[in-house]
C-alpha cells in the first residue's frame, strides 16, 4: 500500500498567519471571546449556555462504552459474584489486581477474601472485564481516584463492590460486545 | 488390566522382553524395546498422544480410551497404552479417524463434567481442559442436566473429593492398590452409576494420600492444603529436594510472592519415582511462619545499645547487625580457647544443613581445634517405601563429610552432658530444636546457666535460640543453593527458590566468616555454594567429580569404592 503524502505549503501557511502569526491569534481570540460574551449575557439574563459542568457537584452521564474504574458486581443477596478464579489477575497487563481466594459453605464454594485493585496503577484497558467468566468485574463510570497517599489509591473489596442495579447498562454492553 | 505386579518396583511393566524393535509412528522410524507400551514409546520420542488413565508408574487400565491410534493392518483403532510395541508396527496418530475418535471420547467425558473451571484448583494443569482445547469440540450437543454428585466431600483428612468432576480413569484406585497398598478407594456401582468412593469405615488417610490428587487428571481429588489457595499459573516452580527425611524425594516448590504455596513430587526413578509422602509434602510451613529467626541477636551487656532504655543488663537480648553478632561469637570462642583450651568448646552440627554448609562447619571446627564435634540426627517412624527413619535431609552427607567426634572428642550426648555439668565453656549449636529436645527443659536451663556462651546458628526458633548468648540466623533449605546427600548416598541439588530476608546469609557463609574471625584472618570472599562443592570434590574422595553442573536434576551417587549405588550413576532422570 502506497503511503499518502501531504505536502505542506509552509510559505502559504506563513502568509495566512499574518505578521508574527497575529491573524491566527486573532482568530482564536474571536472564538474565545464569542463564547465568553455569549455565556456572560446568557448568565445575566438567567439563561446560561455554559457547556462546562461544575464537576464535583455536577456530573455528565457517560455512555455505556465508557471505561472508568473497574468495580466488582454485588448480587442482590449482598454477596459478590466473583469466585476468585484469578483470570483478571492474570489478564491484567499492569498487575494491579491482587486476589486472595477463600472458601465458604455456600453452593459456590469460592469467594475472594481479599480483592485489591491499585487504581494508581490501573490503566483502564478493560482486559479484566473481558477475561471474567462470571461478569463479576466491569468497568464503571467512576473516575475519581484522588487520595492522600499511595496506599489510598488501593481499593479494597468493600470499596469496589457495586450493586448490580447500578450497572445494567454496562453489563448489557459487555454481553453485546463480547457476544455472550 | 495388568496382573498383580507390584509397581513399587521400577519398570515393572516392561520387564519381559528386552529386544529392540523398529516401529514407525507418524512416519518417523523409532527403535524401541519390545514389550513397552506404544504410548510410552511415543511420549519418550516427543510424539504427543492424549491420555488420562495411563500413568508410567501404575498398571495399565485402558479405561479412558483417549489414546486410540490407527495401527496399520489392525481391524480397528487400538489404545496405545495397552498395545506393546512390535517389530514393523506402523502407527498413525494424526489421521481423521483418530481425531474423530478423540472428539467422541472428549464429548462423552464432558457430558457430565461440570463447568467448574473458575473455582476448580486443577484449572491450568487439567488434562481435561488441555485436551478439550486440543481435541474436543467447541459446542455441546446435549441439553439434559448434568449428573449431580458429591461436592467438596472430605474423602480423607488431607484430600477433598468432587464426584461430579471425576472421569473414572481409576488412577487413584490403582494408586491405593499398587503404591500405597492400602486399598481405600474403589469403584462402586455400574455403568452410568459408577463412582469412586471409600468403604464406609476407611477414609483415604494413608501416608501417601495426596499423591492421588497429583495423579488425578481432573479436579476430582484435590489437596486440602492447597485447596483454593492460589491459581497454579501464578506459581513459579523451582526444582528442589524434600527436607523432611533422608529419602530425599525430588520435589518442585511452587512459589508465589516469595512464599511456598505447595510442594509436589518430581519424577526421579532412582529416588521416589513420582511419589512423596504427605508428611514431607505438608512440612514446608516452617520456612515462612512466625517461628523463623531472622534477626541476629546478642545477649551481652557489652553490646547493649545505650539508647535501648529498657534496663540494659546482661539478661536483655539485643538485635544486632550480623557483623556485631559474628564478632561477639568469635570473641567468646577466642576467649574460651585462651582461658580453658580448645577442649572447652563443643560444636553440634546439624543433618539439616547442606553438604556445603557442613564442609565450612568442618573447617571452622578445625580452626577452633576442638575434638568435641558431633550432630544429633532426629529419628522417627519409617515404612518400607519412601519414609525413612532419619528425619533430616543430609545425615548421610554429614557422615561422609566427617561430622563426628575427633580423637578423644565427645559425641553429641557427651557434649550436651558436659555442657550441663559445666565442663564445656562455649557451645556452638546448629539444629537447635533437636538439641533442645535431647536436653529437655531443665537440661537446657542447666546448660545455659553453666556455659559462658551458647552460640546458636539456626533458621527456626527453639528453646535454645530463646536462651542463647548469640543467635546467628540461618536460612531454610528453600532459600539457599547447595546439595543434600540422601540415605543411599545420592547427592542431589537444592536451589534458591525464595529470596531470604535482606542481610541474611547461608550457614556456610556464617561458618566461613566465623572461622576467619576466630583465626583473626582477613574476611573470606563472597560465599558461593558451587565453589564450595568444587572444594569438597577436591578434598573428600567420595565427592570427587560431583559439581552443580554434573548433578543435573536427578543427582549423582557418592563415589564410594565398591558401593552398590555407583551402578545407578547413569540412571536416567525423567522430568
Amino acid at each position: 500500500m502506497a503511503v499518502g503524502v501531504i505536502k505542506v505549503d509552509r510559505a502559504a501557511l506563513k502568509k495566512a498567519g499574518g505578521f508574527m502569526g497575529i491573524n491566527a491569534m486573532l482568530k482564536g481570540l474571536t472564538v474565545t471571546g464569542r463564547h465568553f460574551f455569549k455565556n456572560l449575557f446568557g448568565w445575566m439574563v438567567g439563561k446560561p449556555q455554559v457547556f462546562t459542568v461544575m464537576f464535583p457537584e455536577q456530573d455528565i452521564a457517560k455512555p455505556p462504552s465508557f471505561r472508568g474504574m473497574p468495580v466488582l458486581v454485588q448480587m442482590d443477596s449482598g454477596k459478590d459474584r466473583c469466585v476468585a478464579c484469578g483470570l483478571c489477575e492474570w489478564a491484567c497487563p499492569v498487575d494491579c489486581i491482587h486476589i486472595e481466594p477463600g472458601e465458604t459453605e455456600d453452593a459456590i464454594e469460592r469467594y475472594p477474601k481479599v480483592f485489591d485493585i491499585d487504581m494508581g496503577r490501573c490503566m483502564y484497558c478493560g482486559l479484566c472485564e473481558e477475561a471474567c467468566p462470571e461478569e463479576a468485574i466491569v468497568m464503571s463510570s467512576r473516575i475519581e481516584i484522588a487520595a492522600f497517599s499511595r496506599a489510598g489509591t488501593i481499593w479494597h473489596k468493600s470499596d469496589l463492590l457495586t450493586p448490580v442495579d447500578e450497572l445494567p447498562r454496562r453489563l448489557d454492553y459487555v454481553r453485546r460486545s463480547y457476544q455472550r | 488390566m495388568s496382573d498383580e505386579t507390584t509397581a513399587r518396583e521400577p519398570s515393572a511393566a516392561g520387564g519381559r522382553f528386552k529386544k529392540p524393535v523398529r516401529v514407525v509412528i507418524d512416519g518417523r522410524e523409532i527403535v524401541a524395546e519390545s514389550g513397552h507400551p506404544l504410548l510410552q514409546v511415543a511420549l519418550d520420542n516427543g510424539i504427543e498422544i492424549p491420555h488420562y488413565c495411563y500413568h508410567p508408574k501404575l498398571s495399565i487400565d485402558g479405561s479412558c480410551r483417549m489414546c486410540q491410534v490407527k495401527i496399520e493392518k489392525a481391524p480397528k483403532l487400538a489404545i496405545a497404552c495397552n498395545t506393546p510395541v512390535a517389530d514393523g508396527m506402523v502407527v498413525d496418530t494424526t489421521c481423521d479417524e483418530v481425531a474423530f475418535a478423540r472428539k467422541g471420547v472428549m464429548e462423552l467425558l464432558l457430558v457430565n463434567h461440570p463447568l467448574d473451571c473458575p473455582i476448580c484448583d486443577q484449572a491450568g494443569e487439567c488434562y481435561l481442559q488441555d485436551y478439550s482445547f486440543g481435541y474436543g469440540s467447541q459446542e455441546s450437543r446435549t441439553s439434559s442436566p448434568r449428573r449431580k454428585g458429591l461436592k467438596r466431600h472430605p474423602i480423607g483428612e488431607r484430600v477433598v473429593f468432587d464426584q461430579e468432576r471425576c472421569i473414572l480413569c481409576r488412577r487413584c484406585v490403582r494408586f491405593t492398590k499398587e503404591i500405597s497398598q492400602t486399598d481405600e478407594l474403589r469403584v462402586f456401582g455400574i455403568g452410568d452409576k459408577s463412582h469412586i468412593g471409600t468403604t464406609s469405615d476407611r477414609p483415604l488417610n494413608n501416608d501417601y494420600s495426596i499423591n492421588t490428587a497429583d495423579i488425578c487428571p481432573v479436579g476430582a481429588l484435590l489437596s486440602r492444603d492447597f485447596h483454593h489457595k492460589r491459581r497454579v499459573w501464578f506459581l513459579q516452580e523451582h526444582e528442589s529436594v524434600c527436607p523432611s527425611c533422608s529419602n530425599g524425594c525430588n520435589v518442585k516448590l511452587g512459589i508465589f510472592k516469595n512464599e511456598i504455596q505447595r510442594m509436589v513430587p518430581r519424577r526421579n526413578d532412582a529416588v521416589n519415582d513420582t511419589w512423596m509422602c504427605d508428611h514431607g509434602r505438608l512440612n514446608y510451613h516452617f520456612a515462612q511462619d512466625e517461628t523463623r529467626v531472622r534477626t541476629p541477636l546478642v545477649r551481652d551487656a557489652a553490646h547493649a545499645a545505650p539508647a535501648s532504655g529498657n534496663g540494659a543488663g546482661a539478661d536483655v537480648k539485643y538485635a544486632a547487625s550480623l557483623d556485631v553478632a559474628l564478632e561477639a561469637a568469635a570473641a567468646k570462642l577466642r576467649g574460651a580457647i585462651s582461658a580453658h583450651g580448645a577442649g572447652a568448646i563443643g560444636v553440634l552440627g546439624s543433618p539439616h544443613l547442606t553438604n556445603e554448609d557442613l564442609f565450612r562447619l568442618g573447617q571452622l571446627v578445625q580452626a577452633l581445634g576442638t575434638p568435641n564435634f558431633d550432630m544429633i540426627v532426629p529419628v522417627g517412624p519409617a515404612d518400607d517405601f519412601l519414609i525413612k527413619p532419619e528425619k533430616a535431609a543430609n545425615s548421610t552427607g554429614a557422615r561422609a563429610l566427617g561430622v563426628a567426634p575427633g580423637d578423644g572428642g565427645k559425641d553429641a550426648q557427651a557434649i550436651l552432658d558436659a555442657a550441663k555439668s559445666g565442663e564445656l565453656r562455649v557451645l556452638l549449636v546448629c539444629g537447635s530444636a533437636d538439641a533442645a529436645r535431647v536436653l529437655g527443659t531443665d537440661g537446657a536451663k542447666d546448660a545455659v546457666a553453666k556455659l559462658d556462651a551458647l552460640i546458636v546458628v539456626d533458621a527456626t526458633r527453639s528453646a535454645l535460640t530463646d536462651a542463647a548468648t548469640v543467635v546467628l540466623p540461618g536460612l531454610v533449605w528453600a532459600e539457599k543453593d547447595g546439595t543434600f546427600t540422601n540415605h543411599a548416598g545420592r547427592v542431589q541439588r537444592i536451589r534458591r527458590a525464595m529470596e531470604p530476608h535482606a542481610g541474611l546469609l547461608p550457614e556456610g557463609a556464617l561458618f566461613a566468616r566465623l572461622a576467619a574471625l576466630v583465626a583473626r584472618a582477613s574476611a573470606p570472599g563472597a560465599y558461593d555454594a558451587g565453589a564450595t562443592l568444587r572444594e569438597i570434590a577436591g578434598a573428600v574422595p567420595a565427592f570427587s567429580g560431583i559439581e552443580f553442573d554434573t548433578l543435573g536434576s536427578a543427582g549423582l551417587p557418592l563415589q564410594e569404592p565398591g558401593a552398590a549405588g555407583a551402578a545407578e550413576a547413569a540412571a536416567p532422570a525423567q522430568a
